[in-house]
């Protein structure tokens, strides 16, 4: 990328008065999930979720929802986390979080796609990191979440010019990034990344949101970066993509992100991957339902 | 309450939607995986009740712990794993079985063998439907050969082979008559241009159709003869290794490994998988697929 396209993003990103802002409590819930679960005091995440009405509200009628199960729909924040669990309701919340910092408003995706391929990713990306063991799966579940903000950016930042990309990633059946380059010259990874730097993020979600497409770039979080390119990939393949099929084949194992993680996890190469696949398909329904209860709506799977 | 003791059957079977499933099912699914390959995702895990139910009715047993102890530790186990797959896998043959199979084939293996071969001076494509059982597979790979015989395919020759053991299920294969279960995911575009009615419930396959494909019978045990299948682009092998033991399915598979040209992809069915048994294909995802592959040279990954 040239310096004057990178100026251009983060110029946009600064300026454009609809740029959403960070949410107040996404931060300090962030850094609670970072903590181990016996570190952190219910009370502390019930205090923060009451400064934000809406999200409290959102997060209650997930937690309601047939998703989970429960008998009877909990009333409050605290009634939540003793039925589902902290870190379950941790997820809620910051899901709900980041919904409300971008209204789906005129998008150039169709947010219900976008939210079950952040989801979908979070959700394989906790699994992976699960399999290989030794990991931190909620880190992971926050880097699937967060790895395409840069599209909601563009979105905002760049709306014609995204437009124009996903029309030909659409007609060409190509990956949206390729089609971006070819329209655009940029990604949503520059964009996201601006993003991140805006928002302060810690530096292995910035390297996730910068490099998930080509996770040897990144200077730092390695692994991570490499995890959830390849959970994106699955996800891709397995009905969780963008709406549209992408005429293409990936090969895990050749990927050079599976070499990343192969020095990590010396037991990456035991992994059943066909029936990790099987299992993810599993997860499809529930990611689906978690979307529609948050958003409502229908979309198109691919 | 009378009605409630009406619909409660003696079997344990929970239908689609029913209550819980017993899980004594998800450990009998997790057998069949290990033993043979299959895998049954949770949402069908009633499919695989179903049929455990079918196999406990003929065989009066009462409780699913009961079959379980059957299928594990009486003598005749490994016979009672295959009852139990006839029952699951029973009925699932139908033209046009796995469109995202047919998809991966047309719109990404098939651009890609055509440009690896371009410069050969015989240009040919041979396809091996190995177990075709009545030939509903083999038809549906030759239709869809046809519809690309203008476009992508235009001037090579198809040569389709496809064996069983059965000489009653080449019979049938060979006639190519097909009644309203078996066309039931076919098109009437594909119906109209590529069959002939023979009375009011049945359909022909054309002679057009017919004419790419080789029927024969074959036992893929037969290791002299696996030998002679050379030069194969794709091979097919859908839902019969399944009932093969461990050593005879990696047999099966190293032979055929050999069979096949570099460059070329090998299909199982859509719930297999070939983890242990070869660590030389490449696992590939397409959307909604997965193939193993013999990497080429250009790939410089042998």
């Amino acid at each position: 990328m040239t310096t004057s396209i990178a100026a251009t993003i983060r110029e946009r990103v600064a300026r454009i008065e609809t740029m959403p802002s960070i949410p107040a409590i996404f931060i300090p819930l962030l850094e609670l999930l970072n903590l181990p679960v016996e570190r952190v005091k219910l009370d502390e995440v019930v205090k923060l979720v009451s400064y934000d009405n809406t999200i409290a509200a959102q997060c209650l009628r997930v937690a309601s929802s047939p998703l989970f199960g429960l008998a009877k729909s909990p009333e409050s924040i605290k009634g939540a986390v003793i039925s589902l669990g902290l870190r379950k309701v941790e997820t809620i919340l910051l899901t709900c979080c980041l919904s409300n910092a971008f209204p789906a408003k005129s998008w150039a995706l169709d947010p219900t796609l976008f939210w079950r391929h952040s989801l979908g990713c979070a959700m394989v990306c906790r699994k992976f990191s699960d399999k290989l063991g030794g990991g931190d799966g909620d880190k992971a579940y926050m880097a699937g979440l967060l790895h395409d903000i840069g599209l909601l950016v563009s979105c905002i930042a760049f709306p014609k010019e995204l437009t124009a990309a996903f029309a030909l990633a659409n007609q060409e059946q190509t990956p949206i990034e390729e089609a971006e380059r070819t329209t655009m010259g940029f990604t949503h990874c520059e964009t996201g990344r601006a993003l991140a730097e805006k928002w302060h993020l810690a530096n292995d979600m910035l390297q996730v949101i910068a490099h998930h497409h080509a996770p040897e770039q990144s200077e730092g979080a390695q692994p991570l970066v490499a995890l959830v390119h390849l959970s994106d990939l699955l996800c891709r393949m397995r009905g969780m993509g963008y709406g549209y099929y992408e005429r293409r084949r990936v090969d895990w194992v050749a990927d050079p992100a599976w070499a990343i993680l192969q020095k990590e996890h010396r037991n990456l190469d035991g992994i059943d991957l066909v029936r990790f696949t099987f299992e993810m398909d599993e997860a499809i329904e529930e990611v689906f339902g978690l979307v529609s209860t948050i958003f409502g709506g229908t979309a198109a799977r691919n | 309450m009378i009605t409630g003791m009406q619909i409660a059957t003696t079997m344990p079977s929970p239908s689609k939607g029913g209550g819980p499933v017993d899980p004594v099912f998800r450990q009998i699914r997790d057998l069949v995986y290990k033993v043979c390959g299959i895998f049954q995702l949770e949402e069908k895990l009633y499919l695989m009740a179903d049929a455990c139910g079918r196999r406990m009715k003929q065989l009066g047993v009462h409780s699913p712990r009961e079959y379980w102890d059957l299928l594990t530790v009486h003598s005749s186990r490994d016979a009672e794993i295959r009852q139990l797959l006839n029952e699951v896998t029973i009925g699932e043959t139908c033209l046009f079985r796995s469109p995202p199979q047919l998809d991966a084939l047309r719109k990404v293996i098939l651009p890609e063998l055509v440009e690896d071969k371009s410069k050969q001076i015989v240009k040919r494509l041979r396809i091996w439907s190995a177990g075709c059982s009545t030939g509903e597979e083999s038809y549906t790979l030759a239709m869809n050969m046809l519809e690309e015989s203008d476009r992508l395919l235009k001037g090579w020759t198809v040569e389709i082979l496809a064996t069983d053991l059965n000489d009653r299920s080449v019979e049938t294969a060979k006639a190519g008559i097909y009644g309203d279960y078996a066309l039931r995911s076919t098109t009437d575009y594909f119906k109209r241009k590529y069959f002939s009615p023979i009375d009011e419930k049945k359909l022909q396959v054309r002679p057009e159709v017919k004419k790419l494909i080789t029927f024969s019978r074959l036992n893929l045990q037969d290791d002299s003869r696996m030998l002679f299948m050379k030069g194969m682009d794709l091979i097919f092998c859908c839902n019969v290794l399944i009932y093969f033991d461990g050593p005879s399915k990696a047999k099966v598979i190293d032979h055929y490994y050999t069979n096949l040209n570099l460059g070329g992809y090998f299909f199982l069915g859509t719930s297999e998988s070939l983890f242990k048994l070869n660590d030389k294909f490449h696992l590939i995802h397409f959307p909604g697929t997965i193939a193993y592959w013999k990497p080429s040279l250009k790939s410089g990954k042998l």
